[in-house]
């Protein structure tokens, strides 16, 4: 358990915008998965992805962690920003494009 | 078995949330076939208004559902999306 945490902490350092999400950005294996990236490409965001069908472990791991029981997830800044619904949300009413721009703003 | 479980969940949002106003749509028929369907758990819409979200972020909101889910959530639902509101936001 605390390894596998310890992995998840690394995890969510190694980038300031990060979505844990089923398949790749270019080949998403879920819907959710796929209408999230939409609304960060839409937003022009740079951000980087997890495939957790090639970490099971973290796959897992990360829903304990987060306290969070599906996927995709969406991190900004180590925290969790939501699942797809929230993230879709976001993304029309204006909240993501600026919460991404103030992200890349510190970076 | 749709409705059973549509059921369980209806049971479970009104004992834990007292909604104002709670509809689920079972939407698992939309994704019979892809990679999240094969292991038999379901795809839920749930769209709810209840006092309990008052001030509430949209994270915490969408806890408390997946809280009031528990288990449900490995056995019954593979995807569940959700729609929560507090009554004044209406």
């Amino acid at each position: 358990m605390e390894a596998i945490n310890e992995r998840i902490k690394q995890t969510l350092e190694s980038s300031p915008v990060l979505l844990f999400m089923k398949g790749t950005p270019d080949f998403p294996q879920c819907g959710f998965s796929a209408q999230t990236v939409a609304a960060l490409r839409a937003c022009g965001a740079d951000f980087a992805s997890f495939n957790i069908f090639e970490d099971p472990e973290i796959r897992e791991g990360l829903k304990a962690y987060s306290n969070w029981p599906t996927y995709p997830q969406l991190y900004v800044n180590g925290e969790l920003i939501g699942g797809c619904d929230i993230v879709v949300e976001m993304y029309h009413s204006g909240e993501l494009k600026k919460l991404l721009d103030e992200s890349a703003a510190k970076a | 078995m749709t409705q059973d479980r549509v059921e369980k969940i209806r049971q479970r949002l009104e004992t834990q949330l007292q909604p104002e106003l709670l509809e689920i749509e079972d939407e698992s028929r939309l994704h019979a076939g892809h990679a999240g369907a094969r292991d038999g758990r379901g795809h839920f819409r749930v769209m709810i208004v209840s006092p309990a979200f008052q001030g509430l972020s949209r994270i915490a909101r969408h806890r408390l559902v997946f809280d009031a889910m528990g288990e449900l959530m490995e056995t019954d639902i593979h995807a569940l999306a959700v729609q929560a509101f507090s009554p004044d936001e209406l």
